[in-house]
C-alpha cells in the first residue's frame, strides 16, 4: 500500500510538463548513444553530468536515469541492423539478431527487442519498487562492521566476475583504493597524496576518472579500427511480430526480465553477463538449440528482455545501500553526492521525492521508449551511417567540455585525459578498468566505516567476524576469493567461449 | 599472461613501495585510532604483494603473444592532440582551441581535405560554443580574445 501511494506521488512529480521533458531528453539522448558504436553509457552519462548542474536534483536524476536504459533499448538496434553492438550489453544480440536482418527479418527483430524491452523494463520497475525500500530499512540495522563488509563483498565480488584475470581485477581493486586516499582525510584533515596542488585537495574525480576510464579509451581504441559498418536495411518494413515470433518469444521474454532482475542486483554482474546467461539459458532450454545464431527470435527476445530488466535492477543496491552494481551506477552515485544528497539506507525515506519521482519517470520512460523506438528506426538508420572518423573528433570535443565544465578547471581535463590514456593500456594488457572505479568510489566510505569499527571496537578486528552479518558477507568475499584458486570461472565466460 | 605483465608487474610494485613509504610518512596510528596512512598503506601493501604475484606468474607461468597494435601512431596522434587542447586552451580560448582540435584531427589523423576539416572544424566549434557556453552556461575560457 506504501509503495503505491508512493507511486501516485512519483507520478505527481514526474508528470509535469518539464519532467517529462526531462524523460524525453533522457531516452532519446540515450537510445542515440545505443545506436551509436564508440560512446557508451557512462561516458554519455559523465558528458551530461555538468549539463544538469543548472536543474533541481529530482528531474536530472530522472534525465540521467533515463539516458541508462535509453543506451539498453538503443543498443540492440546496431547490433541487429550492422552487427556491431552498439553498446557492451548488445553484444549477444548480434548472434541472432543480425542474421534476422539477412534473412530479411530485422523488423520483427527489432520490434521482439523493443517489446521484450518495455515488457522487462517495466516488470524490473515494480521489483525495484518494492524491494529498494525493503532493502534500505533493513540495513538501516548496519553498524559499521556490516557495512565495512559489504563493501569488501562488492569489491571482490565485481573483481571475480569481471573478465579476464582474477589477480589482476584484484590489482586494479587495490589500486582503486590507493587512489580514493588522495585528498583531505575526512577524521585528521591531513593533505594525502595532493602536491599542493588545489584539484587533488577534494580527491581523485570519479566523473573524470570514468570519462577517461570509458570515454577517451574507447575512442583511442577504434582509431585507426576498420570498423565495417554496412547496414543491410535501409527502410525497415513489418516491425510487428507474427503470430508465430509471438509464441516461441512469449516465454524467453518473461524468463529473460526475471533472470536479468535478479541478477541486476548482484554487484559485478552489471547487464552484460546475465545477456550471456540468458541466452544460453534459452539455448538449453530450446528444442531447437541448433537455429540459435542462425536468426532464432528467442536469441533477440530473451537476450533484450534480460539486459533491460537488469539495467532497472542495478539500482536496487544503488538506491537502497549506496552500493554501485557497475561503473554507470558509480558515476549516478557520485551525480546524488554532487547535488548534495547523500547516498545510502537514509536515501529513500529522507529523499523520497528523489526515489518515487525516479520510480516513476522509470515508468514512463518504457512507455516513452516503445513510442518513440520503432517510428525513429530509420532516423537511427541515417545517423548509423556518419563514418566514425567524422563522429570521434566530436566525442573527444564533448568529453573535453564535459570534464572542464565540472568546476571549471583544468585539471579535471588533465586527469580525465590522463586515464583516458591509462584506460588505453590497460584494455591492450587486459586490465578491467570496473574494479578500479568501484574501489575508487566505494574507497573513502570503505575507510570510514573501517576507522569507525576500529575506534568502537578498541582496535579488534575481531568485531568483523563475531557479528553475524558481517561475517556473512566476509565469508562470501573469501569464498569468491578462493573459487579462482579451485579453477572456477562465472558461467558466463564459459558460455562466451561456447558461443 | 602476456610477457608485458613482467614490466608492469615491476613498475606497480614500485609504485605500491612508493605509496606505502609516504603512508607511513603520513602516520599508520594505532589499531585502536587509525592514522590518515593506514588505508593507503593496507591498499598499496595489496598491490605491492600482488604485483608481485602477477610478475612470478608471468615470469614462470605460460605466457600468450599479446594482440597486435592497430595505427599507434594515430592514436598517439590523437592522445596529444587532447594534451595540446588542455594546454592551450585558457590561453587560445574554446572556440580557437576546438577549431583546431577537430581541423587537426579531420586533416592529420584522418586524411580528409582541406576544405571539408575547416568546414567541419568551424561548425562544430561554433555550434558547440553555443550550445554549452551560450545555453547551458558552461562557462568555457574565452581565452586571450576576450581581452
Amino acid at each position: 500500500m506504501e509503495a503505491i501511494e508512493g507511486l501516485l506521488y512519483g507520478l505527481s512529480l514526474a508528470l509535469t510538463l518539464k519532467n517529462l521533458a526531462f524523460v524525453f531528453a533522457g531516452v532519446f539522448l540515450g537510445t542515440l548513444v545505443g545506436v551509436l558504436p564508440g560512446i557508451g553509457p557512462a561516458a554519455a552519462i559523465s558528458l551530461l553530468l555538468p549539463a544538469t548542474f543548472h536543474a533541481d536534483p529530482i528531474s536530472s536524476m530522472i534525465m540521467l536515469c533515463g539516458l541508462y536504459y535509453g543506451t539498453m533499448y538503443g543498443g540492440s538496434t546496431t547490433s541487429i541492423l550492422a552487427n556491431i553492438p552498439g553498446e557492451a550489453a548488445s553484444i549477444v544480440t548480434c548472434f541472432d539478431g543480425y542474421q534476422m536482418a539477412r534473412q530479411g527479418r530485422a523488423g520483427p527483430a527489432l520490434g521482439i527487442a523493443a517489446f521484450g524491452s518495455f515488457f522487462a523494463g517495466t516488470i524490473a520497475v515494480v521489483g525495484l519498487m518494492f524491494l529498494a525500500p525493503t532493502l534500505a530499512s533493513f540495513a538501516l540495522k548496519f553498524g559499521s562492521p556490516e557495512y565495512f563488509s559489504l563493501m569488501v563483498m562488492a569489491m571482490t565480488l565485481v573483481t571475480y566476475l569481471s573478465q579476464g584475470s582474477v589477480l589482476k581485477g584484484l590489482m586494479m581493486a587495490a589500486l582503486g583504493l590507493t587512489l580514493s586516499a588522495v585528498g583531505l582525510d575526512p577524521v585528521t584533515s591531513t593533505l594525502r597524496f595532493t602536491y599542493e596542488t588545489l584539484v587533488l585537495r577534494d580527491g581523485v574525480g570519479i566523473v573524470p576518472v570514468v570519462m577517461g576510464l570509458f570515454g577517451v579509451s574507447e575512442v583511442l581504441l577504434n582509431v585507426g579500427k576498420t570498423m565495417n559498418r554496412e547496414i543491410l536495411q535501409s527502410t525497415i518494413k513489418g516491425l510487428f511480430p507474427n503470430r508465430q515470433d509471438w509464441r516461441d518469444s512469449s516465454l524467453p521474454i518473461v524468463r529473460g526480465s526475471m533472470l536479468g532482475f535478479v541478477l541486476g542486483i548482484i554487484p559485478g554482474l552489471g547487464t552484460i553477463i546475465p545477456t550471456f546467461l540468458s541466452y544460453g539459458l534459452e539455448k538449453r532450454l530450446s528444442r531447437h538449440p541448433e537455429k540459435f545464431g542462425t536468426g532464432a527470435i528467442e536469441g533477440v527476445a530473451a537476450p533484450e528482455s534480460c539486459n533491460n530488466a537488469a539495467a532497472t535492477a542495478n539500482f536496487v543496491p544503488m538506491l537502497s545501500l549506496g552500493i554501485p552494481a557497475n561503473p554507470i551506477m558509480a558515476i549516478l552515485l557520485g551525480a546524488l553526492t554532487v547535488y548534495g544528497l547523500q547516498p545510502g539506507p537514509l536515501l529513500i525515506t529522507e529523499h523520497s521525492d528523489l526515489f518515487w519521482g525516479v520510480i516513476a519517470s522509470m515508468y514512463l520512460a518504457n512507455i516513452m521508449l516503445l513510442v518513440l523506438n520503432l517510428p525513429l528506426i530509420p532516423l537511427w538508420v541515417q545517423i548509423l551511417k556518419i563514418p566514425y572518423t567524422i563522429l570521434y573528433p566530436l566525442i573527444l570535443l564533448f568529453t573535453l567540455i564535459g570534464s572542464y565544465s565540472l568546476n571549471n578547471n583544468l585539471g579535471d581535463v588533465i586527469v580525465m585525459c590522463l586515464f583516458g590514456g591509462v584506460g588505453f593500456l590497460m584494455k591492450k594488457f587486459r586490465f578491467e578498468p570496473a574494479p578500479l572505479v568501484l574501489a575508487l568510489v566505494l574507497g573513502p566510505m570503505l575507510e570510514d566505516n573501517l576507522r569507525q569499527a576500529l575506534l568502537i571496537s578498541g582496535g579488534s578486528f575481531a568485531t568483523f567476524f563475531t557479528r553475524p552479518l558481517s561475517a556473512a558477507f566476509l565469508i562470501v568475499s573469501l569464498v569468491t576469493l578462493l573459487l579462482p584458486l579451485l579453477k572456477l570461472r562465472p558461467a558466463v565466460q564459459l558460455l562466451q567461449h561456447e558461443d | 599472461m602476456i610477457k608485458a605483465d613482467r614490466w608492469i608487474g615491476l613498475l606497480l610494485a614500485l609504485f605500491s613501495l612508493y605509496v606505502c613509504i609516504e603512508s607511513v610518512r603520513l602516520g599508520l596510528g594505532t589499531f585502536q585510532r587509525p592514522g590518515p596512512g593506514f588505508l593507503p598503506f593496507s591498499a598499496g601493501a595489496t598491490l605491492g604483494v600482488l604485483s608481485l604475484a602477477l610478475i612470478s606468474l608471468a615470469h614462470f607461468g605460460r605466457t600468450e603473444k599479446r594482440e597486435a597494435w592497430q595505427n599507434p601512431g594515430h592514436v598517439l596522434m590523437v592522445f596529444l592532440a587532447l594534451l595540446g587542447f588542455t594546454l592551450l586552451v585558457e590561453w587560445l580560448g574554446f572556440i580557437l582551441s576546438a577549431f583546431l582540435l577537430v581541423c587537426f584531427l579531420l586533416k592529420i589523423v584522418e586524411g580528409r581535405g582541406w576544405g571539408f576539416s575547416v568546414g567541419v572544424a568551424m561548425v562544430v566549434a561554433g555550434a558547440s560554443y553555443v550550445i554549452f557556453d551560450v545555453w547551458l552556461r558552461a562557462q568555457l575560457p574565452a581565452g586571450f580574445l576576450a581581452s
